[in-house]
């Protein structure tokens, strides 16, 4: 065998582990899911599977929770640029000369890492509508009829959104240090010497040098609000009446409390095509936004 | 003069530094308030004024936690277990992988990383389905494999060591070739002992998504004896739903190995993770 065939093999023998695994566990079950769309799939214990072409994708247009779920999605995106706005603002503060900088960077950052449910379970007690430290502490400054957060269908997304930012905030903050550390400190000081004030050194430097990895961080951010699920579904699960579900909890409830397999696979393509736009629009806007 | 000027930096200095301890204080009330109320009894829980610490240490929602009918002790192994396999497997065969990818050529080599790029953004959710029957019909579903096999396999882990491999300098490997070492010797005398940090950092990461992975648990797992111990939680959160300082014993026992790793891997956590977004 030559140099070149043996080298081939080789570099298939290092990726085949990797390569199995994700075919079985990622490429097949992908493809197998846009199959199982266009069936009336119940479930191992149904009978009777049937190709029923585009009615899944129709049923869609017209399922009112569908479209519900698509909406509170969207409003669930809120967090993301908050949680980006306040992740800079904290990099900002945290990025200058400051006492318990470690300490403080480590307080904002410590909730990104800890299990949505753990902590959601936490927030649903500050919550409590009658009793939480929250609504506690608005009716002590005056407020005589605090919202009823995760209780109530009016505030229940507020209140998730709440948690969503505080969680994701540490991600965001931590990346913008980085960031903020490779800011030409010759460039800020020249502004300076030229009598730039703060504000300025911030608009004019600052925020060019920093504008594609915000880019990346609010499409990451977005792609991730499409892909979240444990924290939604520990504390509401999705309620009060429906006031929280986003489409990750709708293919799970479609699929394993209705056991609509079929139904929620179109539910699940849907997901994953609107993640994948997202992905393009991250991809080309990489191209235009980013010049180190 | 002078002293002037740097009284006021350390009044600015210090405005700010108590601006943010108040901030970071809000930032752990949650967590802080977890552990405060396991140590409660009910009737402290909720008072008007907020009763910030309990008037003394309560460890009964703890015992119950650890030694009560749905105890942590077995979550916990079932957690350990699948957590540790998962992480070897995905760093072993993910660094495999990122040394393929990355220092050898083959056919289709652009190909089939360009398919792992796809395969990166599909949401879990969308799998759920497919993966319920396949582990069905492989007789997986309902045990312990159906979060260990997947586990053991991660693109994210590729990429993470395919980048660490790109940076080092082609010469590394050329001077072993031409001593006639092979790529297996390449890679484990050279990159593996060199990428120890890198690994360490991957390792890190994969050991928090693993210990935190709730949807998989969720939907693979149906006996509380195989229960990891976010599924555990959830359904201990479900059985003393009105049991305040239980559920807030139980969340702080799901999250110790967490705050552990955060402890004493902040370094790695934080630089794995902006290594990954910012080059990646």
């Amino acid at each position: 065998m030559n140099w070149m065939k043996r080298q081939q093999l080789i570099g298939y023998l290092f990726v085949l582990p990797s390569v199995l695994g994700v075919t079985v566990f990622f490429l097949i079950p992908l493809l197998f899911s846009f199959g199982l769309a266009f069936t009336n799939w119940v479930g191992p214990a149904g009978r009777g599977l049937r190709f029923v072409g585009l009615a899944n994708f129709q049923r869609l247009l017209s399922d009112e929770v569908f479209l519900k779920a698509i909406g509170n999605n969207i409003l669930y995106l809120l967090h993301v640029p908050l949680s980006v706005v306040l992740g800079f603002l904290a990099a900002s503060a945290l990025n200058r000369r400051i006492y318990l900088r470690n300490p403080l960077r480590a307080a904002f950052f410590l909730p990104y890492l800890i299990s949505a449910i753990a902590i959601g379970f936490s927030w649903m007690l500050l919550f409590h509508p009658t009793q939480g430290p929250i609504n506690q502490f608005l009716m002590s400054v005056g407020m005589t009829d605090p919202p009823g957060w995760l209780a109530s269908t009016k505030s229940a997304m507020l209140a998730i959104i709440i948690i969503a930012t505080w969680q994701s905030l540490g991600f965001n903050m931590i990346i913008f240090l980085a960031v903020l550390q490779d800011v030409p400190q010759e460039l800020k000081e020249a502004a300076q010497i030229d009598g730039a004030a703060g504000w300025q050194v911030t608009r004019h430097i600052t925020l060019p040098f920093i504008s594609p990895i915000t880019f990346f961080l609010l499409v990451i951010g977005t792609m991730n609000a499409f892909k979240s699920f444990g924290l939604i579904q520990a504390v509401t699960g999705g309620g009060p009446a429906n006031s929280t579900l986003i489409l990750p909890l709708y293919v799970y409830r479609t699929a394993f409390r209705y056991y609509e397999m079929g139904y929620a696979s179109a539910i699940a393509i849907v997901l994953f095509l609107i993640i994948f736009s997202f992905t393009v629009l991250q991809w080309y806007g990489q191209k235009k936004w980013v010049h180190y | 003069m002078a002293a002037v000027v740097r009284d006021k930096h350390i009044v600015r200095r210090l405005a700010l530094t108590l601006v943010m301890i108040m901030l970071g204080a809000v930032m752990i009330i949650p967590l802080f308030w977890m552990i405060s109320t396991s140590f409660k009894t009910q009737a402290e829980v909720f008072t008007s004024p907020i009763q910030w610490l309990p008037s003394r240490l309560n460890w009964d929602a703890h015992r119950k936690v650890w030694f009560g009918r749905l105890s942590f002790i077995n979550y916990y192994k079932n957690s350990l277990k699948i957590t540790m396999s998962a992480v070897v497997g995905a760093t072993c065969f993910g660094a495999m992988a990122a040394y393929g990818f990355s220092r050898i050529r083959f056919r289709g080599r652009d190909l089939l990383f360009g398919l792992y790029l796809v395969m990166m953004m599909v949401p879990p959710q969308v799998l759920f389905v497919p993966k319920f029957i396949m582990f069905d019909w492989a007789n997986i579903y309902n045990t312990h494999w159906a979060l260990i096999l997947p586990g053991m396999f991660t693109i994210i882990g590729v990429f993470y060591m395919r980048q660490y491999f790109l940076t080092l300098p082609k010469e590394l490997s050329e001077a072993a070739f031409i001593d006639g070492a092979g790529h297996f010797t390449i890679f484990f005398r050279i990159f593996l002992p060199l990428a120890k940090p890198t690994l360490a950092t991957f390792a890190i990461l994969d050991f928090t998504w693993n210990w935190n992975n709730y949807e998989d648990a969720l939907v693979f797992l149906i006996s509380e004896r195989l229960f990891t111990v976010p599924l555990g939680l959830n359904n201990f959160i479900l059985e003393y739903s009105i049991d305040y300082p239980g559920m807030m014993a139980a969340a702080a026992a799901s999250i110790v190995p967490i705050i552990v790793v955060f402890l004493f891997g902040q370094r790695y956590i934080i630089a794995g993770l902006v290594s990954s977004a910012v080059k990646g």
